[in-house]
């Protein structure tokens, strides 16, 4: 199956599914579905291909071409499974909402545009189908109206912002090598003399920095994040960001090169180390920021930026372990990111659109299901040993600190501290702690919605146990971009690389699992007492005071809340303002008296011919 | 003073434009204002003759005078004045009757208190 | 073979038969600015091939140029006339049930006379008739726009007049002096002798054209008329003038700037003026709540970036020009006419009383964001297409001066995407008002949805098949940029 197949498949459905929706609400459903699963196994098969070809020759002069080689099918099968997997969770999340088949052909055109993009052989078709793209999310994000509409408008801005920063890179390219296919292009530019134009990476960095929330081009995420209906988000936060991700990775070395791309900049600043000192800042802060978070999805939407920084820092340090690193996280960071943000969804549906952290608490016991999956991706994010978020993170540790860069280990290190901190405030104030009275009776979220944690789930401890299944693409990936390939064994890596054997962890884990329940066998059983058994000076207290949930972390937000302010949203913001201001100001020139208008005609005549006289025309 | 008396035609001209040009600019009244737009049509079409111009020619009519005269004015600009009259003349004729509505409408000439479409 | 001038005689005559028409049956009068349109439709389609290989030459009266009056239909000629007459009957079909009160009659003369003057000007080949043309557009425009009688309307009537009026008169002094200088009006005969002649008394006359011509092109700062007057006048003219009129005044800068003055030295001073008039118009756009008024605006941002892409002075340049001149024309002309009957629905202009429109009228909602999006330059529509050749244009000249002129001119389309996207939100992602104000004449009858659909369809289609107008694009590039065979075509060997 050809790439071109598979995009016809992929766009073809997302209309097919609003013709069928205004027949029917189901056949629209379970059409959505075997498409999103079609797409799946169409990328699937086509494992291993490599494949270039002109599907559409001559558009305004360019050849638009596809391709299909190993980096573009592995963001392709990450894309079409997340994608899959939001189709079959909104199943239950839309039903009885307003404009369904809206938003079935919306999510699966996004879905559609991405694969796009990862499949496009030329920057053209890339372009053009990260601007469907980027309409197209915009129409979901504003789905959910109210605040959701300010958040789709700072998205798009900031978007088109970046699409036109990315068409004057991309049409500089054009101008000078006279090609836009990737292939042809890499080939020019490493043969032609001279280095790579700062300004055309700058303005590349600009475009896919705005899309996957590189610091300070963040701002629109936490909102669009936070406001999207949740299926959304997790398309959002676990692909579409990562878009940004792939052109980087696209551009910096599939384009541009490893050797030139190390003299971008600069001889005393090059490009990539500021990427990697972005990367750091982009972990640091939007970790303590979501520490800080009470609603629940704003919370993950930060985690996400933090994300990206381990990415971007890896990405940016240029070695062979880093781009692994960088490529398998972007894997993982997809699969929990999308697992997180379900489950956040999946509380919110059953608890009628609560996301706020201070309102719920205990549902361990009415979704078990949902905890449990939402535990594993939580411990995938931090990195735990036996989750897959561990194999990476280990890549990406071990080639900073080989390279030599202790700071930016620390600042990864701290970051992976601080996840630690939000997924357990994440997982204690939704699950654990004391249930509302009101939620006693809420029902176990509906199959659809849990099948897709459940394999996300599985995914990541799958992983987490075989790192060997998912690198052994990677390695392959990273040998193709100019890097030496990196081997690795089903269950770690070889020696040359280092000594990492997840059959040890394993066996490890096993054995501590083995002392906890011989020591739970030996010991006294704890005997359960009523939460209202308890000592309180001698009165007893209520039981709405043992919900341990709110302001968690108090102390901490007294302590730093005054600085972790967005400080470069609130720049933003007044800069809009001012620029608001500038506009309404602009407008006062058309005065509305006529006379005005006439002395506009003179003047323009006035100064053509003193112009002229002067010499200047 | 050489300029002036070999260039009158041309310098009448413009003098009546701007005249027409500086009532358009300066005066609130709007009927005022079309006077001055007629003035610098009439400005123009005058000097679109006087580029045409030619001391001591005929008119450009093949007659028994043009046969006897060596010189004849040039013909197309009096042709383009014809038309451009003509065009002045419907646009003045659309502005008075504008000029109506707007007094119907507003009870005023006055352009400085005709600013309901600004910004 | 039919002659060019035809587009021009035919629908001329078909204008004055209107009223005659009226006296035996009031109905069938409505379909003769459609008639007259569809008519100089399917001439200037069946004769674009030709003139995509030469330009016809018209001769009237007999007598060969430069002595006569003559119409040359190139390539760019054809194309643009061709545009005329395709929005030209879109429109007619829109006005057939949209114009209900004021004098039926006087409006169907009126709306073909204004497309024979834009058709008149683009085939021209004599400067002076040019002119007359361009007359017979504005003055037709300023009665247009007035037509209704209500207040505002006359209002923007009466400035928009006084304003080209002396814009008129301006351009007649520049003909005058131009005529005084080199005793021509043929432009090809004008453009062979301009060479021969000193810069100064030129450049004067040149200046007066473009002062007078940017008044209809909606130049910064000339400008101040169009929000006005296409906010005011009733949507199906909004949609012509915004969509066929200022396009014409552009037009004929750019016939004089290239064809008749070769002047060059003009070129970065008008790329400097389409940006500053493409930010303007934005900046003024953006803060509109009255939709005509956001839109007018928009189309003076649009008519900038044309500007600056004219301004170019290459084959891609110019090619991108026209591409979007096309591209604006039809987006422009379907955002008017979608808005009409949404107007006509709510009774109010703001675009707060859009909200929930994407329900109460989705095939309208539908293709006014289809519009916008295209406007805003997104692909798959036909904005992207044409937005796409201006930028790879201005690359393409490697001048740092154009590409820091575009990255500025760029900040414009970010606020274009930011107030067309919010309208976007206002149709689909707000609540109607409850007790909402439903005028059942406002339902969108058969006659506008048509015309409504067909430019969202053609929109799309061309979005995605550029090359339907891109075989005619390098061509009408050429017919601006090669002075040297538009002489030789025109004057002969």
């Amino acid at each position: 199956m050809s790439a071109q197949g598979i995009l016809i498949t992929a766009f073809a459905g997302a209309g097919l599914s609003y013709a069928l929706g205004l027949t029917s609400a189901r056949l629209r459903e379970v059409f959505a579905i075997v498409v999103s699963v079609l797409l799946v196994c169409l990328i699937a098969i086509t494992h291993g291909q490599g494949a270039e070809h002109v599907y559409y020759p001559d558009f305004l002069g360019l050849d638009l071409v596809l391709r299909m080689d190993a980096l573009a099918w592995f963001f392709a099968i990450t894309v079409s499974m997340v994608g899959c997997l939001s189709v079959i969770f909104s199943l239950h999340y839309v039903r009885g909402k307003e404009k369904e088949n809206f938003y079935y052909f919306a999510l699966l055109l996004v879905n559609a545009a991405m694969l796009g993009i990862v499949l496009s052989g030329d920057l053209l078709s890339f372009f053009i189908f990260w601007e469907i793209m980027s309409w197209a999310a915009f129409l979901l994000i504003s789905y959910k109206r109210g605040r959701a509409l300010d958040a789709g408008l700072k998205y798009v801005i900031m978007s088109i912002l970046g699409s036109c920063a990315m068409l004057l890179a991309l049409l500089y390219l054009y101008a000078n090598y006279n090609t836009l296919v990737i292939s042809d292009l890499a080939q020019q530019i490493r043969s032609a003399a001279g280095g790579f134009p700062l300004w055309v990476m700058l303005a590349f960095a600009l475009g896919f920095g705005i899309k996957c929330a590189l610091i300070p081009l963040h701002t629109w995420l936490p909102d669009a994040h936070s406001e999207a209906p949740s299926p959304f988000s997790a398309v959002l936060s676990g692909i579409l960001i990562k878009m940004g991700i792939y052109g980087f990775i696209l551009v910096m070395y599939g384009v541009v090169g490893l050797k030139l791309l190390l003299e971008v900049g600069a001889p005393w600043l090059h490009f990539h180390t500021v990427l990697c000192w972005l990367g750091a800042i982009t972990i640091l802060i939007p970790t303590f920021i979501a520490l800080l978070q009470d609603d629940a999805k704003r919370l993950l939407a930060w985690s996400s930026i933090g994300q990206i920084g381990y990415i971007m820092l890896a990405i940016g340090v240029a070695t062979s372990l880093g781009l692994a690193g960088a490529l398998f996280h972007t894997l993982n960071h997809a699969v929990f990111k999308a697992l997180l943000f379900l489950a956040v969804g999946a509380v919110e549906y059953k608890t009628g659109g609560v996301r706020d952290l201070n309102r719920l608490g205990g549902l361990i016991r009415r979704m078990p299901v949902t905890f449990a999956c939402a535990l594993i991706g939580g411990l995938g994010l931090i990195g735990v040993p036996l989750t897959s978020g561990f194999v990476s993170k280990w890549l990406i540790y071990k080639t900073l600190i080989t390279e030599g860069h202790p700071f930016l280990a620390l600042a990864a290190l701290v970051g992976t501290w601080g996840a630690i901190l939000y997924v357990y405030k994440l997982l204690h104030n939704m699950f654990l702690g004391q249930l509302p009275e009101k939620y006693a009776n809420l029902e176990a979220a509906p199959f659809s919605m849990q099948l897709p944690l459940m394999i996300c789930g599985f995914i990541i401890v799958l992983f987490g146990i075989l790192p060997g299944i998912p690198l052994s693409v990677i390695g392959g990936i990273v040998g193709t971009l100019g890097f030496e390939p990196v081997t690795a064994t089903l269950t770690g890596f070889g020696p040359q690389i280092g000594p990492l054997n997840t059959l040890n962890l394993c066996a490890a884990f096993a054995g501590v699992l083995l002392v906890i329940v011989a020591f739970r066998g030996i010991a006294a059983r704890p005997k359960p007492v009523s939460q209202d058994d308890s000592y309180a000076a001698g009165a007893a207290a209520p039981a709405g005071k043992y919900h341990h949930t709110v302001r968690f972390y108090d102390p901490l937000e007294r302590m730093t809340g005054g600085y972790l302010r967005d400080w470069v949203d609130q720049f933003y913001l007044s800069a809009a303002g001012k620029a608001k201001g500038v506009f309404n100001g602009v407008r006062r020139i058309y005065t509305g008296d006529v006379r005005t208008y006439v002395m506009y005609i003179v003047a323009l005549l006035t100064f053509l011919i003193f112009a002229h006289t002067a010499g200047w025309l | 003073m050489n300029f002036l008396t070999s260039y009158i035609h041309y310098v009448g001209c413009f003098a009546l434009v701007l005249i027409g040009l500086y009532v358009a600019l300066v005066k609130s009244n709007l009927i005022k204002v079309i006077i001055g737009i007629n003035l610098i049509d009439t400005g123009v079409n005058l000097f679109l003759v006087a580029t045409g111009y030619l001391g001591g020619g005929t008119a450009p009519i093949f007659s028994k005078a043009a046969e006897q005269s060596q010189e004849m004015v040039d013909p197309v600009p009096q042709a383009l004045v014809l038309t451009a009259i003509v065009i002045g003349v419907s646009v003045l004729a659309l502005a008075l009757a504008l000029a109506i509505k707007v007094y119907d409408h507003n009870g005023t000439l006055d352009l400085r208190k005709l600013k309901g479409l600004k910004w | 073979m039919v002659s060019p001038i035809l587009l021009i005689a035919v629908p001329l005559a078909l204008a004055f038969l209107t009223p005659m028409v009226g006296l035996a049956s009031k109905s069938a009068r409505r379909y003769m600015p459609a008639i007259a349109m569809l008519f100089n439709f399917i001439v200037a389609m069946s004769l674009l091939p030709k003139a995509l290989e030469a330009p016809i030459i018209v001769r009237t009266a007999g007598w060969a140029p430069p002595l006569s009056i003559h119409l040359v239909a190139g390539p760019l000629g054809l194309l643009l006339s061709s545009l005329v007459a395709l929005i030209g009957l879109l429109v007619a079909i829109y006005g057939i049930d949209y114009i209900r009160e004021g004098a039926r009659a006087r409006y169907d003369v009126l709306y073909t006379l204004l497309l024979v003057g834009a058709t008149g000007v683009v085939l021209t080949g004599d400067l002076f008739n040019l002119f007359v043309f361009f007359e017979v557009l504005c003055i037709s425009s300023y009665a247009l726009v007035a037509y209704r009688g209500d207040s505002a309307g006359v209002e923007a009537g009466m400035k928009y007049l006084i304003q080209g009026a002396i814009g008129s008169s301006l351009v007649l002094i520049g003909i005058g002096l131009l005529y005084g200088t080199v005793g021509t009006l043929s432009m090809a005969d004008i453009a062979s002798s301009v060479g021969s002649v000193a810069g100064s008394r030129l450049f004067i006359s040149l200046a007066f054209m473009i002062a007078g011509f940017g008044v209809e092109a909606a130049i910064f700062p000339l400008n101040a008329w169009l929000p006005d007057a296409h906010s005011s006048a009733p949507s199906s003219i909004s949609a012509v003038l915004s969509g066929v009129a200022i396009k014409a005044g552009l037009y004929a800068i750019a016939r004089v700037v290239y064809t008749v003055y070769g002047a060059s030295s003009i070129l970065p001073f008008l790329a400097v003026l389409g940006v500053v008039t493409l930010l303007v118009g934005e900046m003024c756009a953006f803060a509109q709540e009255d939709i005509k008024r956001l839109l007018a605006f928009s189309s003076i941002g649009q008519m900038g970036l044309i500007l600056f892409a004219l301004a170019l002075s290459s084959a891609t340049g110019i090619s991108g020009a026209v591409f979007l001149i096309i591209s604006h024309g039809l987006a422009k002309a379907l955002l008017f006419l979608a808005t009409g009957y949404m107007i006509y629905r709510t009774g109010s202009r703001d675009i707060s009383s859009l909200a929930g429109m994407g329900k109460r009228m989705p095939i309208m909602s539908l293709c006014f964001t289809v519009g916008a999006f295209s406007l805003m330059g997104l692909p798959p529509f036909v904005g992207f297409a044409s937005k796409f050749t201006i930028v790879r244009a201005v690359l393409g000249t490697g001048s740092t001066f154009f590409i820091t002129l575009l990255a500025i001119g760029l900040i414009g389309t970010v606020i274009e995407g930011a107030y067309f996207l919010r309208i976007v939100q206002w149709l689909y992602f707000k609540p109607a008002p409850e007790a909402m104000p439903e005028q059942t004449e406002g339902r969108a009858p058969l006659t506008a949805l048509v015309p409504v659909g067909l430019l969202a369809v053609l929109i799309v289609t061309i979005g995605l098949l550029p090359g339907i107008v891109g075989r005619a694009l390098g061509p009408a590039a050429d017919d601006l940029l090669d002075r040297a065979a538009y002489i030789q075509h025109v004057m002969g060997d």
